[in-house]
């Protein structure tokens, strides 16, 4: 027990002896001491904040500002000599000391190594260290710049280190320069995956307009030192955007690539169409990657008319039995519902997606099935001519279906000519909802389309709850009595396994 | 007829004699009289009744029946009372003597006929509307105190002395006079009835009381004066009794059989419990077969006459055919649906209860000798077990917090770690019994135990039965169940519980029913512990063969409480899926299964929505699709969840896919994997996974038809695993395929593992493996191609019928112009048209009555006037002959 109460102390210290730097009108001594444990690479949180508190009070004070007036070389007076002094300490430890901890491996100690440097960043935005023209605040653009550096390593997974950036992203003037900074910041070849991820981490934080709330961090609260530009953010965001389209990337950075790409940057860019051929190559790497693809081809098509011949063989050849088991089926079903929204696809088309809707439903999760069910009813509701697939008259039986599952091109499925025994198996789902889902074949349909959109982001789990909260009195028990550990009828579990 | 005949002749009479009397009258009638309305234009086929009339002789008539009306009223005008004779026989004038006698006869018919309240001797004599005698027998008890003080319900002295005496004058009310008076009055009445009623009240109230005590003493009574009366009164009795009375009063007391049922013979038992049983299937099947036939689109028939109003045309079979037997009940039961509920279907609930009732009435005798033997086995038997007897008493009205302290004991985890570790102990110890005399025998039964014989068993059970006391209390606690558990085998913990249950049955005392839910919860509990972080093969098997032996009273322990099973169970499943929820990939453990094993053996699965299975279900699926599959145990773990999943639908026959899912990864995990081509399967397993594969041949190793159950906690892949793993799929999915092959896309199903099937390297397995790989494809093959696909058809809709409305047809046709209107406002027109024309004649016979009225004043006024001319004449006529006189004496005067 003794030992969690050492660094309690030695912060206490730590704080004590900064307090009596700052009372000494600096002593190097005390100064040294604190650095020189610094180095020792214990207590660096105790340390950093010792700093922190060391720092913004010179700042505060002026303690380092050395008048330069025209004309007239600088005095050097001890007085200046010192000050000197601590301005050099101030930048050594500045960039060696405190943004050399965030590379340290703790998260503890980068989080605050972040958080000193921020502040002490903000204190000399405030309390300049050298007048710069008319402006009684600025950014340090070279301290925010090495900041990024750090951020943007190529050697560790960044990202809890840039979620705790985007709180200081909230005030205007931090999200302006970082904006300002970031193309110079911007590796021109190939970087390493973890500098893109780290990369694509930030950009997704990074919003192109201002803050609602406008907050400076730099500065005081009416003092505009700067204008919020948004056509700079974004030829800053297109520039940038140059650079990363031709990084080498691996499938999860290209992921998250695209990720960023619908979710933050396609709206700004200048010249969309440019990535076209981008898009169309992610649209080949298969899984989650081209269901991204597919969406920002889906987005290209509808604003920037852009003509992809060949979009429904692709968004057919997504529907894979894995794709229940990612986290982007529902995008999948949200996009295939977009993309066949309109009535004047063709019907074969229409049903060999129906079909193949049908074959995954039955080795699909009840959650899924359900969706599928209702997805193929509105299916249906639109597209009149596929109620083939429901009502047959021929009369005719076939020993197989003439649906080809294999086939690549859903025109050549031959689906129009099948029908959806699929669904009618799955009228015996043991989950009474997806079995009610099913039925909609054998009954008359509605005339409004089932809502999707409210299934999507059902789990389990929801199923679960819902039937626990079903209230029915019938209370039904087993009406035969067991033998030991066997049924009457249909014991299965004592038939394969031994209990002693 | 007769009568008709009758009434017919005589209105022919009547007609004649009107045609003469009417002749009689035309005769009369003077032309001069008759006058003639003059007709301007004569219109065809038009009724007139007004061509002429006599218009003298009509205002005669008129006249005449004003005389009689009007002017007899107008006699009476402003006269308030008349006087009417009504003495008998003063208005036919008949003799006096007959007058006197026919008074008389009728003054005695009054007073006999006509109660009178002062007519003392002619009525029985009564007081408060009680006849004397009625009270002279005093058997309304209530009646003799309460009349003592009859002032109680009358005002108090004050009052009226006040208003009495000088007539309240002497109160100074601040209103004088008549008011004052009045409102003293209405006082007084009102205060005196509310003091009745609140005195009716009272007196009401004690005798109920006095009714209620009387009741309860004539219980009493007889045990209390069933001595007393013995002993004192026998020498008194015993003189006086003589043996008729003794006879009489044998034969009437002579207990007498009450009539009952018949015992039910051997057969007719079995044909009940048979039918029973087959009504009970019959529902299962139709809640298996859910909703679907309830509003499906099998319509009832309906003729061509139906107009969708709902009406429906009863069929004539014979069944529907209404009929009353002897006893008046219709053969017709009313059946009816309303919103979904079914009224007047007979309630299955009701059966239930019939059948518990002869359970328990059967078993209540049982619990009869079972504690009569008890007495006596209980003063030999010095156990360790603490029957707690004064727990009884207590424990029932503690039920509610037991409960609910059971319910928190659940929820919370810590403590069921602190039980397991106890239960541990109680394990442990039960294998090394350090007590010397009961160790030798559970030793015994134990080395019984491992041989598996039935009859063993049985001898055990009745060793066991022996030596237990034979009443045991429901444990107020789950420690004290422990406690009672403890050391135990597994068959002295079966004749424990069953014990238990038979002590504490519903229908034995009120409280039991929840006890025995109380007892339950502990029940599942002692599960969730004995299967909680199970370590060793050995502690898993005889866990389970402490939950075989349990299974049957815990069976009919949930019998006797479905309401509080299905609460338990549910709660118990819902627990353990939110500890579940919390980690998806992580598989629960052992209890889980045991959990939904329990779940099958106590519920009906086949149901199309059961309130605990469906959840059930969707845990399994759960499970199924996420648990990571890495170690033998979670091979073990799915594989029996698969079979379990089998057994909760094998007579459903329903379909979850993630169990094809799952085997059909059991089945990727034992084909060997080469890096050129990837077989796709779907999570949780991964491509390139192969803990299942065979590296070597093992043609000769054994294959067990069964699973071990110690599977469940293995982690190794051995070879031994791999083939049994591989065996069990093999079989399950040949299960499965049997189970869905009525299902239309049942070869879709399997597309998957057939494309699986020839890639396993099946060579390298023993022959029963390969026996069983080989059955199963062939019969995939012979399923493929023995498949008939019909093309779905909807169902044909059924034409709606037009709608009909009722037809326009017009009675008459007579050439008039009728409004189209309906009968409603015709009826009204014609109604003001009467009223208008009523109101016409009403103002011209009122007219006429005036006129009549001021002829008849005017009349009066001339003769009033004509009389007093007259006396005016008269007087001076009078006065004339006065001073005639008067003249004359004077001028006899002159002339004298």
């Amino acid at each position: 027990m003794a030992h969690p109460e050492k660094p309690v102390k030695i912060s206490k210290i730590l704080r004590a002896k900064a307090q009596e730097f700052l009372e000494s009108h600096g002593n190097p001594d005390i100064l040294n001491q604190i650095i020189k444990h610094f180095d020792s690479g214990v207590d660096t949180v105790s340390c950093l904040l010792a700093l922190e508190m060391i720092f913004t009070n010179l700042l505060r004070d002026r303690r380092m500002f050395i008048e330069i007036i025209p004309l007239k070389p600088v005095e050097n007076t001890p007085e200046n000599q010192h000050k000197r002094w601590l301005k050099e300490t101030y930048e050594g430890c500045y960039s060696m000391k405190i943004l050399g901890c965030l590379e340290n491996d703790s998260p503890r100690i980068k989080l605050q190594g972040l958080s000193t440097a921020m502040n002490i960043l903000a204190c000399e935005g405030r309390y300049p260290l050298e007048a710069k023209g008319t402006l009684e605040n600025y950014v340090p653009l070279g301290k925010l710049k090495a900041i990024l550096i750090k951020m943007l390593s190529n050697k560790q997974n960044n990202t809890n280190l840039i979620n705790k950036y985007t709180e200081y992203l909230l005030y205007d003037d931090i999200l302006f320069f970082t904006w300002k900074v970031l193309p110079s910041l911007t590796a021109k070849s190939n970087p390493n995956e973890i500098y893109i991820m780290n990369y694509l981490v930030l950009l997704e934080k990074l919003q192109i307009y201002p803050n609602t709330e406008t907050k400076y961090m730099c500065g005081g609260e009416n003092v505009s030192f700067f204008t919020f530009e948004e056509n700079i953010t974004k030829r800053c965001l297109n520039k940038i955007w140059h650079c990363i389209m031709y990084w080498i990337h691996t499938p999860e950075t290209l992921r998250q690539l695209l990720i960023v790409l619908l979710e933050k940057v396609l709206v700004h860019l200048e010249k969309p169409l440019l990535l076209t051929d981008f898009l169309m190559d992610s649209l080949d790497v298969g899984g989650p990657v081209s269901l991204l693809a597919l969406q920002g081809i889906f987005t290209m098509i509808q604003v920037h008319n852009l003509d992809y011949p060949n979009i429904f063989a692709k968004l057919y050849s997504m529907f894979e039995p894995e794709i229940f088991h990612t986290k982007y089926k529902a995008r999948l079903f949200y996009l295939s519902d977009l993309f066949l929204s309109s009535t004047h696809l063709p019907e074969n088309l229409v049903a060999a997606f129906a079909k193949r809707l049908a074959r995954l439903a039955l080795l699909a999760p009840s959650e899924d099935t359900i969706i599928i069910c209702n997805f193929i009813g509105n299916l249906i509701l639109r597209h009149p001519g596929l109620k083939c697939l429901l009502h047959n008259e021929s009369g005719v039986t076939a020993s197989t279906d003439p649906y080809i599952m294999e086939e690549r091109d859903p025109l050549k499925s031959n689906a129009i000519n099948s029908s959806l025994w699929e669904l009618h198996t799955l009228q015996n789902h043991v989950q009474p909802a997806v079995a009610n889902a099913a039925k909609f074949i054998t009954l008359p349909l509605p005339s409004v389309e089932w809502d999707i959109s409210s299934l999507l982001e059902n789990t389990g789990d929801d199923i679960f709850d819902k039937e626990v909260k079903k209230f029915s009195k019938l209370i039904v028990l087993q009406f035969e009595q067991p033998k030991g550990l066997s049924l009457n009828r249909g014991e299965k579990v004592s038939m394969y396994w031994e209990f002693d | 007829m007769v009568k008709v005949k009758n009434r017919k002749r005589v209105s022919v009479d009547d007609i004649q004699k009107r045609r003469q009397v009417q002749n009689e009258k035309k005769k009369v009638l003077n032309p001069f009289e008759v006058h003639i309305n003059k007709e301007k234009m004569r219109i065809l086929g038009k009724k007139s009744n007004n061509q002429k009339g006599v218009p003298g002789i009509s205002r005669a008539k008129a006249i005449q029946k004003r005389k009689h009306t009007l002017l007899s009223e107008y006699k009476l005008q402003h006269k308030s009372n008349k006087f009417i004779d009504k003495r008998i026989g003063e208005k036919s004038k008949m003799p006096t003597d007959e007058k006197v006698a026919v008074r008389f006869a009728a003054f005695k018919a009054k007073a006999h006929s006509k109660q009178s309240i002062f007519n003392l001797s002619s009525d029985v004599l009564s007081h408060k509307e009680h006849t004397l005698s009625e009270i002279e027998k005093f058997e309304d008890l209530s009646s003799d105190d309460e009349h003592d003080d009859d002032d109680r319900g009358k005002l108090d002295s004050d009052f009226i002395e006040e208003a009495h005496f000088g007539n309240g004058v002497l109160v100074n009310t601040g209103v004088e006079g008549v008011k004052a008076h009045k409102n003293l009055i209405e006082q007084l009445i009102e205060e005196s009835k509310k003091r009745k009623a609140e005195q009716q009240k009272i007196r009401e109230a004690t005798l109920e009381l006095t009714e209620k005590l009387d009741s309860e003493w004539k219980d009493l009574v007889q045990l209390v004066s069933k001595k007393s009366k013995n002993d004192d009164n026998k020498d008194e009795n015993k003189s006086k009794v003589d043996d008729y009375d003794k006879y009489m009063r044998e034969l009437k007391f002579e207990a007498r059989g009450t009539v009952s049922d018949r015992l039910k013979t051997e057969d007719e038992i079995a044909k009940e419990e048979k039918e029973r049983l087959e009504k009970l299937e019959q529902e299962r099947i139709d809640r298996m077969k859910g909703v679907v036939e309830n509003n499906g689109t099998k319509v009832n028939h309906r003729s061509a006459d139906d107009l969708d109003d709902n009406f429906v045309y009863e069929s004539d079979t014979e069944e529907n055919m209404l009929s009353y037997d002897t006893t008046g009940q219709s053969n017709v039961h009313v059946q009816a649906e309303l919103n979904g509920k079914i009224i007047g279907e007979p309630q299955d609930n009701d059966e239930d209860n019939e059948v518990e009732e002869e359970e328990s009435g059967s078993e209540g005798e049982e619990d009869g000798d079972s504690e009569a033997e008890s007495e006596d086995s209980l003063a030999d038997l010095k156990d360790d077990i603490v029957s707690d007897d004064e727990n009884e008493a207590e424990s029932k009205p503690n039920d509610l917090p037991i409960k609910k302290d059971k319910t928190s004991k659940l929820n919370t985890n810590g403590d069921l770690l602190e039980n397991k570790s106890n239960k541990r102990k109680s394990l442990e110890s039960s294998e090394k019994s350090d007590d010397p005399p009961k160790s030798k025998r559970q030793k015994s039964i134990s080395e019984e135990e491992n041989e598996v014989d039935s009859q063993s068993n049985e001898e055990e059970l009745e060793e066991a039965g022996n030596e237990l006391p034979f009443t045991f209390n429901i444990p107020d606690s789950y420690e004290s169940l422990m406690e009672t558990f403890k050391d135990k085998s597994c068959n002295h913990q079966k004749v424990i519980l069953e014990r238990m249950i038979k002590c504490n049955h519903p229908s034995l005392a009120q409280g039991n029913k929840e006890s025995l839910g109380v007892l339950f919860d502990y029940i599942l509990q002692y599960l969730n512990d004995l299967f909680t972080d199970i370590e060793s093969d050995k502690s898993i098997k005889q866990s389970f063969q402490i939950f075989k032996c349990l299974m049957p009273h815990i069976y009919n322990l949930a019998q006797l409480n479905p309401e509080n099973t299905h609460k338990s169970i549910l709660e118990v499943i819902k627990e353990k899926h939110q500890e579940y929820r919390k980690k998806k990939k992580r598989r629960p453990g052992v209890e889980v299964l045991v959990f939904l094993k329990l779940v099958s053996l106590l519920f009906s699965t086949s149901d199309f929505r059961h309130r605990i299975v469906t959840p059930c279900f969707v845990f399994m699926e759960q499970m199924l699709k996420c648990c990571s599959v890495k170690s033998a145990a979670d091979v073990s773990y799915g594989l029996f969840l698969c079979t379990l999943i089998l057994e909760y639908t094998s007579l459903s026959k329903r379909y979850l896919p993630l169990s094809i899912n799952f085997l059909s990864g059991i089945l990727h995990m034992s084909i060997p994997k080469t890096s050129v081509k990837v077989i796709k399967v779907v999570p949780p397993f991964k491509s390139l996974s192969s803990d299942l594969v065979l590296t070597k041949k093992c043609l000769k190793s054994p294959v067990t038809d069964k699973l071990n159950i110690s599977v469940l906690l293995q982690t190794e892949f051995t070879n031994e695993f791999k083939i049994s793993a591989l065996y069990t799929a093999l079989k399950l999915l040949k299960d499965f395929k049997e189970t869905f092959s009525s299902y239309s896309s049942n070869v879709e199903i399997f597309a998957t593992i057939e494309s699986y099937l020839p890639q396993i390297p099946i060579d390298l397995y023993p022959e029963r493996v390969r026996v069983e790989y080989k059955e199963f494809i062939d019969e995939l093959e012979k399923q493929k191609s023995e498949r008939k696909l019909y093309y779905l058809v909807l169902e044909q809709k059924r034409p709606k019928a037009l709608r009909l409305y009722e037809p326009k047809i017009e009675k008459v046709y007579d050439g008039k112009r009728h409004k189209t209107q309906s009968r409603e406002k015709a009826e009204r027109e014609k109604l003001v048209q009467k009223l208008k024309k009523e109101s016409k004649g009403a103002l011209r016979e009122i007219r006429r009555d005036k006129s009549f009225l001021a002829r008849v004043k005017i009349n009066r006024q001339i003769q009033s006037d004509k009389e007093r001319r007259e006396k005016v004449n008269r007087i001076f006529a009078e006065a004339a002959s006065q001073q005639n006189e008067l003249n004359t004496l004077d001028r006899k005067k002159k002339k004298k």
